[in-house]
């Protein structure tokens, strides 16, 4: 049938995206050891050297391809358990134990390092351009000092689709009520140079109780913004009875593979006064357990959906086109990016008859429970 | 280098469809910034500057880089130059086949 739609997949990217990746907290690869990271279709090997810099290159000796990442760190080098060429941070071979001296050309592929907010993060470019540290993610003021819980760090290796389904998200309301279990009450978008900024209010649906946004006692204020492709800040004010908390989730990632990529998330949480640590923990792992489910839920729709290069939008959806858009400035050389890419853009939704119509389906829901079940809603 | 590349030939004009289509010129009554937007309904609103239009708005030009957070509400000038558009029929509000 000729007015059947169909869905274009269209073709995966062959490139990486560029811009600064997280690896994890720095804290995680200071102890002399090497550790493995896959990413961008190959291994990493990341360790610390003697002047507590942390290095991060390509997992596999250019010798003969043996694995970095199992070798040792002797002084401030790498050295590959195969021949123990020793190799340093700026991609040099520094060293060959039995070789009368080191080859022309014995370089390898080096990552620029920079620790933001206790984290290790690092510049990837097809291009090889030098890392632009005008763009890398702001500091955040008070985490990492007694004023906020360490943060609760966490990693989730996703395979069968491209870290793009996760971006989607910045620009994606209604999913808030059937993935998350809340109200999107307001919702506004801003796409602007190398930021993508996501602006929800939400309450927590009645009817459910898993994941951290579903709570009906609690209100969420949430602004959301990805410096760069894979690195995003969420700032959560969460007001559960009154009661409100500050808390920031980071939301990164690394691309593993085609269509396979890492995540990893983070949460710490502003110490309410007059608790006491005890509490304050309870408190901030409750917080990075609910966000935790949240993820989860995310992760299910997209191990399991197909990509769309042509998604079929209604009124009620947000800016998906202009987000992605906005994202295919990572995928270009820089000299062929269009001034669309990443000129300014807003967007708010109109959430008004969203919101009718999903408070009259939890009514319902609830209603129905209430029928079959008079005991538990009594409580 | 490509990438994301479209299968089928209609994507692209969907894609011109969603990012372009029924966008009306807006010139802010206190600037000379001009914006393109789109209304839906009295609470949507979509508005593509230029880079030209953000250098000629004070209220953008003032901010600072990092600060994100507390921030952008975008510009009350041209929220108010938007309404005045819709308010003198210069811009239609409504969804076509909805988008």
């Amino acid at each position: 049938m000729a007015d059947t739609r169909t869905l274009d997949h269209g073709t995966t990217p062959l490139r990486y995206a560029r811009g600064w990746h997280c690896l994890g907290l720095a804290s995680t690869f200071s102890d002399g050891k090497p550790h493995a990271i896959n990413g961008f279709g190959t291994k990493l090997v990341v360790w610390q050297d003697s002047k507590g810099e942390l290095n991060v290159l390509d997992g596999y000796c250019r010798h003969m391809g043996g694995d970095l990442t199992q070798g040792e760190v002797k002084g401030d080098n790498i050295a590959c358990p195969f021949h123990d060429w020793r190799w340093g941070g700026d991609g040099k071979c520094k060293e060959i134990p039995y070789a009368r001296r080191v080859p022309l050309r014995a370089r390898t592929q080096r990552y620029e390092t920079a620790v933001v907010n206790g984290q290790l993060l690092i510049w990837n470019d097809p291009e090889g351009s030098a890392a632009d540290r005008d763009i890398l993610p702001p500091e955040l003021p008070d985490v990492l000092t007694d004023k906020y819980t360490p943060w609760s760090w966490h990693t989730k290796e996703i395979n069968g689709s491209h870290c793009r389904e996760l971006i989607d998200n910045v620009a994606d309301m209604a999913h808030f009520y059937y993935v998350h279990f809340a109200f999107p009450t307001s919702f506004r978008n801003i796409f602007e140079g190398h930021t993508a900024t996501q602006f929800m209010e939400s309450t927590g649906r009645p009817d459910k109780t898993t994941g951290g946004y579903s709570d009906a006692n609690s209100t969420l204020k949430s602004v959301a913004t990805y410096y760069g492709p894979s690195y995003m800040i969420n700032w959560l004010t969460v007001d559960y009875k009154g009661f409100v908390t500050e808390v920031i989730l980071i939301n990164c990632h690394i691309p593993t593979g085609p269509d396979s990529f890492t995540l990893q998330y983070g949460i710490s949480v502003q110490k309410p006064e007059g608790l006491d640590d005890k509490t304050v923990d309870y408190i901030a792992e409750r917080y990075t357990e609910s966000f935790g489910e949240g993820f989860l839920q995310d992760v299910h729709i997209w191990e399991n959906k197909v990509a769309v290069q042509n998604p079929l939008l209604c009124e009620e959806d947000g800016p998906v086109y202009q987000l992605r858009r906005w994202y295919e400035q990572f995928y270009t050389d820089v000299a062929d990016i269009k001034p669309e890419m990443t000129d300014r853009f807003e967007f708010e939704v109109d959430t008004t008859k969203a919101n009718e119509y999903w408070h009259a389906e939890v009514a319902e829901n609830l209603a129905k429970r209430a029928a079959d079940d008079p005991e538990t809603v009594s409580h | 280098m490509p990438s994301f590349v479209p299968t089928n030939a209609e994507t692209l004009e969907e894609q011109r469809r969603y990012t372009q289509a029924r966008l009306v010129e807006v010139e802010c009554l206190d600037c000379l910034a001009k914006v393109s937007v789109k209304k839906n309904s009295e609470h949507h609103t979509s508005i593509q500057w230029s880079a030209e239009a953000v250098a000629a708005c004070p209220e953008l030009c003032r901010r600072t880089r990092s600060d994100s957070r507390d921030g952008d509400r975008g510009c009350p000038r041209l929220a108010a130059s938007i309404e005045a558009a819709v308010a003198g029929g210069a811009l239609s509000v409504g969804a076509e086949d909805g988008y």
